[in-house]
């Protein structure tokens, strides 16, 4: 076939990038694996002990006072993924097993293959987030502590047919890739950056996916970044 | 803001000339029967459409980047690939081949623009090259779909809206091999430097 001489050839195997570079997206990569290390997200966890031989300070104040944010800078970003991430893992989860109940009517394989396959993918990318923040000596994000998940489960519980849940996928998919991308543009540490670089294409793909099967023509927005979350969207 | 790095041109420049080749050869796939003619299946004419357009916006925001690191905007096509999409072109046959060629110059064009991301400097142009990074990569996945329908040979399946109790399961998952985009495709950041 023509084209896969070219794959094959000339076209096939690109050169990978020498140096550094390569190196890092090769850590960002290992947070996948449980390897990466991210240093800029060992700030101070909360509730951390003050070190031993701190001064003696005043004692706490007894006035209750809105709970300081348990993430804050990179580790707000990154928790962030994880949350973002975790959400869409869950929800298309939770879509994939109602569609396998029956609760959505006659569903086809080809939705239920695609709710199950792209769940698995963001579970995936929620545990690479969180295992960037335990690198760092911060708490992993438990669930999807966002402002936006009630909103998102009431979708998913008013869904009817197999057509909302691909409805409800496209959107979902693309918040997740807006808010990752824009990520790549905030986080500092080559090894989160990475991560980034690589989740948010491959959201991105569940979205075209997802808007194939329902027949939308393909679109590409004019700000990959609209409708991004913020780490104000996060609820921890 | 923080500006482009002089370091960042030849990376700016590369990714540049895989869109400039990528562009160009959507424009020449248009203009086939099958690709963008009366007999083009419509979600391969819809696809090259809306590439073409994608591709305009990320040919402008890379000159815009490659100035603002203060080099010269690369408008020529990546030398590397040109000469085999040259060869190549004649040769299409039929959408299966429109989908082959398309896919081939996406695959190359996404990871390069996914390893750019990691590899630029400037924050701000990292998020955009990201967002043209995500939009190949949306392509990639069509075009990897509709790769697959057309290989059943049931040329049917690639419709809009599909027939979903038609299409076979595989179908909802091809669009996304890899858990993380890959990179090991993509091109140097001097291959397409200006020179």
């Amino acid at each position: 076939m023509r084209d896969r001489a070219m794959g094959d050839g000339a076209m096939g195997d690109g050169a990978m990038r020498p140096g550094l570079p390569r190196r890092r997206f090769l850590a960002g990569l290992g947070a996948l694996a449980g390897t990466a290390a991210l240093a800029a997200c060992a700030d101070t966890a909360p509730g951390a002990p003050a070190p031993s031989g701190t001064p003696a300070g005043p004692p706490p104040p007894t006035t209750t006072t809105a709970a300081a944010p348990a993430y804050t800078g990179e580790a707000a970003l990154l928790a962030l993924g994880a949350a973002v991430s975790g959400l869409a893992g869950d929800v298309l989860g939770q879509a994939a097993a109602g569609a396998g109940q029956g609760r959505y009517g006659a569903v086809p394989a080809v939705v239920s293959s695609f709710l199950s396959g792209a769940a698995a993918q963001h579970v995936a990318h929620a545990e690479a987030w969180n295992r960037l923040l335990a690198a760092g000596g911060r708490p992993e994000v438990s669930g999807s502590p966002l402002t936006a998940a009630p909103a998102v489960r009431e979708r998913l519980d008013a869904a009817l047919a197999p057509v909302d849940l691909l409805g409800l996928a496209a959107d979902l998919t693309g918040t997740v890739a807006a808010t990752v991308t824009a990520l790549t543009g905030e986080l500092t540490e080559a090894g989160a950056i990475a991560l980034a670089a690589g989740v948010a294409p491959v959201a991105a793909m569940h979205g075209a996916t997802a808007g194939f099967l329902l027949g939308r023509p393909p679109t590409a927005p004019a700000d990959p970044t609209a409708g991004a979350l913020g780490t104000d969207a996060l609820t921890v | 803001m923080t500006a482009p790095a002089p370091a960042d041109v030849p990376i700016l420049q590369t990714a540049s000339s895989l869109v400039v080749l990528t562009a160009d050869t959507y424009t020449s796939l248009r203009a086939l029967p099958y690709g963008g003619g009366a007999t083009a299946l419509a979600p391969v004419r819809d696809l090259l459409v809306a590439a073409v357009d994608a591709l305009d916006r990320a040919r402008a925001d890379l000159a815009d980047a490659t100035r603002a690191a203060g080099g010269r905007v690369q408008t020529e096509p990546d030398p590397r690939y040109a000469p085999v999409v040259e060869q190549a072109l004649p040769t299409v046959r039929g959408p299966g081949d429109v989908v082959g060629l398309a896919l081939t110059l996406e695959d190359v064009l996404a990871q390069t623009l996914v390893a750019d991301v990691v590899d630029l400097s400037a924050p701000g142009v990292r998020r955009t090259v990201a967002g043209h990074a995500a939009a190949s990569a949306q392509r990639k996945a069509l075009l990897l779909t509709l790769q697959t329908l057309l290989s059943t040979g049931r040329a049917e399946l690639a419709a809009v809206p599909p027939d979903l109790l038609a299409l076979p399961p595989a179908a909802g998952t091809v669009g996304f091999p890899d858990v993380l985009f890959p990179t090991e495709k993509a091109s140097p950041a001097t291959e397409g430097a200006v020179r």
